[in-house]
């Protein structure tokens, strides 16, 4: 077989990437700046033994790593649940016990998931392969899979509701006279033909992104999303405050109530809030750290700037919205509600309203959107790792699959929220256990720690890190699912709760016997990988 | 409405360690991205550890020899002290004397 090939030049960046193009394989192979010496032996590389081998793509730049980390987690939680998360528990309080969680527990986990992508280089079925080694392990993979699948099926309709209203923030729909916000949302949500067709668009539009790969697809987007989103939040959080009665908010939110520490609910808040909008254990962290290079830091990106920087969104969020809540008497416990509704029927009695409609709902899509390549990417490339599909078959099937698998929710969202509640509270601490066990209690935090984490790092990590990743974090997991059992314990959730812990448990046996019949089986029989980039 | 003096310092903690935080990060990781590049540009190799990460790295080495994944370990170490060894400037902060007394541990 002989292929043709040429290089460019790209100057996009300020460093000399280089691209190499295959015009007869399918893949583009788009090499990180870094790996300009691998292009070094690229002889080696095009054409060896007369195959052509495909290196693994890489991010173009790290600022696109940054921000598309960012990006998958700042979601639409951050946005309606972390001001009011904030404000029912304590305010300030609430934030000493959030910020000390976020850097023990997700700063160290967010390390530990990015960086076992990074050493793998493999999606979230490949890397507990290479891992575990044994094909029944690999289950364990497949569940964060499906796990991620059903979050998703129930997230693209959200994207499609955030992407209906910013259509209609353009269309100045907000500020026309007689502009009913409640009959408006309910209009739209009744009407499943509508609902369903954002739906189909949300996902045309992520697999559209997602089918150019991580440099061209994700990380082209994410690279101006992510800072229009805390261009348009820190507009916004200056229009809300300047507005009288703004200053109110703020001090709802931040006004110290120090009696809120003693609690054990708020610990179990800023817990969940620090787990779960941080995006720890759903299998992105490790899909997007599969595509750093070997030269690339894990801790300071991955894991500091990843838990601070979503968190940081989180804060321009209760600065977005909370000071408009106060100045226009609305409800600040609404969630989804305060976003559709009560946000819609501000924006008519501001100046320029129309304006900062736009810049609002706009955002909101973009904090969605990005968060849906995140998660969608996971499937993404774990199909197109394990099986024949090419980047664009697997694109398209996951997607599929995902669109499929989310017109129950589009169509009702009382199934999105049992959803919701049953992926929420058990499917993700699962996910997150599953992946948190691969690092700490097979590959080892020690190992992790001395032969990847530091490699490359931009900050030393200490051995502190380990009883973290091995015993804390697993524990608060084995918490948090055991609180949401017995919280659930006498409501009207009870039922569901049974449904969700015996659907993840039958998940669990499905997916290692599933996977014990399809799975490969590892090179070296049954001892483990050891794997690396090297 | 005025805010409270507690209200302000519990608004401008927050602000210093989440996006202060965050933008100083931020900051330090595309410098360190651009100086490493620069480094690699100029010398074609770049040190991957630092001297806290290499010594940790020999004592686990030493420390479990037998290990599965000690193979992997020693060929890191090498190429990172071999690297040192090549290069003019380290991208970590390695001494002349700190460089000459790494020893290369057998594969």
């Amino acid at each position: 077989m002989r292929i043709n090939f040429g290089i460019s030049w790209d100057y996009q960046t300020h460093y000399n990437s280089v691209h190499i193009y295959f015009p007869l394989t399918t893949p583009t192979i788009v090499a990180h700046p870094y790996n300009y010496l691998l292009f070094k032996a690229l002889g080696r590389i095009i054409m060896s033994d007369s195959e052509a081998r495909t290196a693994r793509e890489e991010w173009g730049s790290r600022f696109g790593f940054l921000m598309a980390m960012l990006g998958a987690m700042v979601g639409a939680g951050n946005i309606w649940r972390m001001p009011f998360t904030t404000g029912e528990n304590g305010g300030g309080a609430f934030l000493v016990a959030y910020i000390l969680l976020l850097y023990l527990i997700a700063v160290p986990g967010l390390m530990a998931e990015t960086m076992i992508g990074r050493y793998t280089n493999n999606g979230v079925i490949g890397a507990f392969k290479q891992v575990l080694g044994s094909k029944r392990a690999q289950g364990l993979g497949l569940v964060v899979l499906i796990v991620n699948v059903a979050l998703m099926s129930y997230y693209a309709p959200i994207i499609g509701w955030a992407l209906y209203y910013a259509g209609h923030s353009v269309l100045m729909t907000f500020t026309q006279p007689g502009f009913q916000p409640q009959a408006f949302w309910d209009g739209f949500i009744n009407n499943p033909a509508l609902v369903v067709g954002m739906h189909t668009v949300t996902m045309a539009g992520l697999a559209g992104v997602l089918v150019f790969g991580i440099r061209r697809g994700i990380e082209r987007v994410v690279k101006w999303m992510i800072p229009l989103l805390v261009v348009a939040l820190v507009a916004v959080s200056i229009r809300g405050i300047t507005l009288p009665g703004g200053m109110e908010g703020v001090a709802f939110v931040f006004t110290p109530d120090w009696g809120y520490l003693t609690r054990g609910s708020t610990w179990v808040a800023a817990l969940s809030q620090a787990l779960f909008s941080t995006g720890l254990g759903w299998g992105i962290a490790l899909t997007y750290g599969s595509y750093l290079s070997r030269y690339d830091d894990v801790p300071l990106g991955g894991g500091l700037f990843t838990a601070i920087g979503n968190t940081s969104i989180g804060l321009l969020a209760v600065f977005a919205t909370f000071p408009v809540v106060f100045a226009f008497g609305l409800e600040p416990s609404a969630g989804s509600n305060l976003l559709f509704i009560s946000m819609a029927q501000v924006f008519p009695e501001l100046p320029g309203g129309s304006l900062w409609a736009i810049v609002f709902f706009v955002s909101f899509f973009f904090a969605t959107f990005t968060s849906g390549l995140g998660i969608t990417e996971v499937a993404v490339t774990t199909v197109s790792e394990e099986t024949r599909l090419s980047r664009t078959g697997a694109v398209l099937a996951s997607c599929g699959a995902i669109w499929l698998f989310g017109l129950p929710s589009a169509y009702s969202s009382a199934f999105l929220g049992r959803m919701d509640f049953m992926f929420g509270s058990f499917g993700l601490p699962l996910a997150t256990l599953s992946i948190i066990a691969l690092v700490a209690w097979k590959f080892g935090p020690e190992r992790a720690r001395v032969l990847d984490l530091n490699r490359n790092a931009g900050i030393y990590v200490g051995p502190w890190w380990n009883p973290v990743v091995k015993y804390v974090i697993p524990v608060v997991m084995v918490f948090i699912l055991g609180y949401g059992v017995y919280s659930s314990i006498g409501t009207s959730n009870q039922r569901l709760m049974l449904l969700g812990v015996a659907f993840m448990a039958a998940l669990v046996v499905v997916s290692t016997v599933v996977m014990s019949v399809v799975g490969d089986e590892p090179p070296s029989g049954s001892a483990a990988v050891p794997g690396g980039d090297d | 409405m005025a805010l409270s003096t507690l209200t302000w310092v519990s608004m401008l903690v927050s602000l210093l360690l989440l996006p202060g935080v965050a933008a100083a990060v931020l900051v330090r990781s595309l410098r360190t991205e651009e100086r490493k590049l620069a480094l690699l540009r100029e010398q074609d190799d770049v040190d991957s550890y630092s001297p806290r990460a290499l010594s940790d790295l020999r004592e686990w080495i030493r420390a479990n020899p037998d290990d599965p994944y000690a193979p992997i370990a020693r060929r890191r170490y090498n190429e990172c002290v071999r690297s040192l060894r090549a290069i003019d400037e380290p991208h970590y902060d390695w001494s002349d004397e700190q460089i000459a007394r790494l020893e290369l541990v057998d594969e």
